[in-house]
C-alpha cells in the first residue's frame, strides 16, 4: 500500500501530465512505493498509443527519413576513418596552439581542411548540415559529428572514452577566433557504449568553435583539462 | 591501421529475420539498413500517434520525422530491460507530440481536441480501418471506451491532447487532486481490464 504523498502524482506523470517531471523523477528515485506504482500504470500508458485509429505514413515522409539516415551515417563513417589515421601528437593538444590552430600543427590543419559540411533534406524545409569534431589522440576511436539544424545544434558522440571517476564532460563555446572557452550548463555522460546526445546551448551564429573537456561533477567555470574534441563552425 | 566495417553486411532480406532489440544493436553501431526495417515496421504506428495528436498531417509527419531521427542518432540507449522497441520508439513520438503540441497556447489546443472530438462522433469507424485493425487494438479500444466517461475524458486530454493536470482542472472546473485521482483510477481500471484479458488469451 502505497501512503507516499505523491503517490497521487503517478498517473499525471505516466500520461506526460505532471509540470515538472525532473522534480518527480528526483522524487522516484528515493521512493519505491511511488516507483512500483509508476511501473504498474507504465505499463497501462504503453498500451495507449495501439488504441488510435491506424494511419499510414506516407512513402514521401519514409524517404525523407531514410535519406537524413543514409546522410548521417556517411559522415559518421567518413568521421571514423579520419579517426584511424596517424594520431594527432599529444602536445600539439596539451599546447596554447589548439586555441590557435592556424599557428602550426600541419596535423591540425589537415584535419580542419577535412571539416565536411553537406546539406541534407531537412523535415520541414529547414536545411541539416552536420559537420565532423576534431578529435584529440586519446578518442582517436571514437566518431562525433555536430547536427545542425538552423542555428541550433546537436553534438552525436559515439565510442567515447569513459569519464575519469568523478568527472563529467562539460561543453564550451568560444565566441570569436581568439576568445576564451565559455562555460555552459551543458554537462553530460556517456553510455557505457561511449554514446551520447547533446544539444548545442546557444544559437551557432554566435558561436565559432565548440569544445568538450572533462570536468569535476558540477561542471567548472574555466577548462580544468586538455579539449578531447572540437567542432570549428 | 583502417578499420573493418560490417565485413559480412547482412542482406535486407536476412535483416528482415531479426528482432527488433537485435536490429537496435546494429542500429547502434551506424547500420542504416538495420534502421530502415526498424523503420517499416514502426513507421505507421508512429504516425499514428502522432497524428492523433497533432491533428494535422504536415505536423505529424515532421513528428514522426524528428522522433525516429531521434532514434537514429540514440540508438545505443535503448535498453531492452526496459520494454519493446516498439514501446520505447512511441514514448519518443509521444514526448516529441507533446513538445510540439505546448508550443502552443492552451486555447488552441482545446480548440483543436474538441474538433477531433467531434470528428470521432460523426465517424465512429470506418470499416476499411477497422479492417487492418487486429483483434489486440480493438480490444484495448473497447477497454478506453468502456471506462467512466470523466476517467476517459482526463487521459485522454492528457496523453493524446498534451494538456497538463493544472490545464486540465482550469478547463473543467475541477480541484487538481480531482483530476489526478480521475487518471489514476482510470489507468488502473484499463490495467485491470488488460490483465483479465491476458488471462483470458493466454
Amino acid at each position: 500500500m502505497n501512503d507516499c504523498e505523491h503517490r497521487m502524482d503517478a498517473a499525471a506523470y505516466v500520461l506526460g501530465a505532471l509540470d515538472d517531471d525532473g522534480r518527480y523523477r528526483e522524487h522516484l528515485a528515493g521512493c519505491a512505493p511511488c516507483r512500483a506504482e509508476v511501473g504498474e500504470l507504465q505499463a497501462v500508458a504503453d498500451v495507449l498509443p495501439a488504441t488510435v485509429a491506424p494511419a499510414v505514413a506516407s512513402r514521401a515522409l519514409r524517404g525523407r527519413i531514410m535519406a537524413s539516415v543514409h546522410s548521417e551515417a556517411e559522415l559518421l563513417r567518413a568521421a571514423g576513418e579520419r579517426a584511424d589515421e596517424p594520431p594527432v601528437r599529444q602536445r600539439g593538444i596539451f599546447s596554447r596552439r589548439l586555441w590557435l590552430p592556424a599557428g602550426g600543427a600541419a596535423a591540425f590543419a589537415a584535419a580542419l581542411a577535412a571539416v565536411l559540411v553537406i546539406a541534407l533534406s531537412g523535415g520541414s524545409g529547414s536545411p541539416v548540415r552536420v559537420r565532423s569534431a576534431v578529435l584529440a589522440a586519446s578518442e582517436s576511436g571514437a566518431r562525433v559529428v555536430l547536427i545542425e539544424r538552423g542555428h541550433r545544434g546537436e553534438l552525436v558522440l559515439r565510442g567515447m572514452r569513459q569519464a575519469p571517476p568523478g568527472q563529467i564532460f562539460e561543453v564550451w563555446l568560444k565566441r570569436g577566433s581568439t576568445a576564451a572557452p565559455q562555460a555552459t550548463d551543458a554537462l553530460f555522460g556517456v553510455t557505457s557504449a561511449g554514446n551520447a546526445t547533446v544539444s548545442v546551448p546557444s544559437d551557432l551564429r554566435r558561436v565559432s568553435e565548440i569544445l568538450v573537456t572533462h570536468e569535476p561533477v558540477g561542471g567548472s567555470l574555466h577548462p580544468t583539462s586538455v579539449p578531447l574534441l572540437h567542432v570549428p563552425v | 591501421m583502417a578499420r573493418q566495417r560490417n565485413p559480412a553486411r547482412a542482406s535486407t532480406d536476412e535483416l528482415r529475420r531479426l528482432a527488433d532489440e537485435d536490429l537496435m544493436q546494429l542500429v547502434a553501431g551506424n547500420d542504416p539498413e538495420a534502421f530502415e526495417v526498424i523503420l517499416e515496421r514502426h513507421a505507421d504506428a508512429a504516425f499514428s500517434l502522432a497524428y492523433r495528436m497533432c491533428g494535422r498531417h504536415a505536423i505529424a509527419e515532421d513528428v514522426t520525422q524528428e522522433a525516429f531521427l531521434a532514434i537514429w542518432r540514440s540508438g545505443t540507449r535503448y535498453d531492452r530491460t526496459r520494454g519493446s522497441v516498439r514501446t520505447w520508439a512511441l514514448g519518443i513520438v509521444h514526448h516529441r507530440a507533446i513538445d510540439t503540441l505546448r508550443r502552443n497556447d492552451v486555447h488552441a489546443r482545446r480548440r483543436a481536441e474538441d474538433e477531433r472530438l467531434e470528428e470521432s462522433l460523426e465517424a465512429p469507424e470506418r470499416t476499411d480501418t477497422q479492417a487492418i485493425e487486429n483483434a489486440a487494438a480493438r480490444e484495448l479500444r473497447i477497454a478506453l471506451e468502456e471506462l467512466p466517461r470523466d476517467q476517459r475524458r482526463v487521459i485522454e486530454l492528457a496523453y493524446f491532447g498534451g494538456f497538463t493536470h493544472a490545464e486540465i482542472a482550469s478547463m473543467l472546473e475541477e480541484p487538481i487532486g480531482t483530476i489526478k485521482g480521475r487518471m489514476r483510477l482510470g489507468l488502473k481500471k484499463l490495467g485491470d481490464h488488460l490483465r483479465g484479458w491476458e488471462a483470458v488469451t493466454a
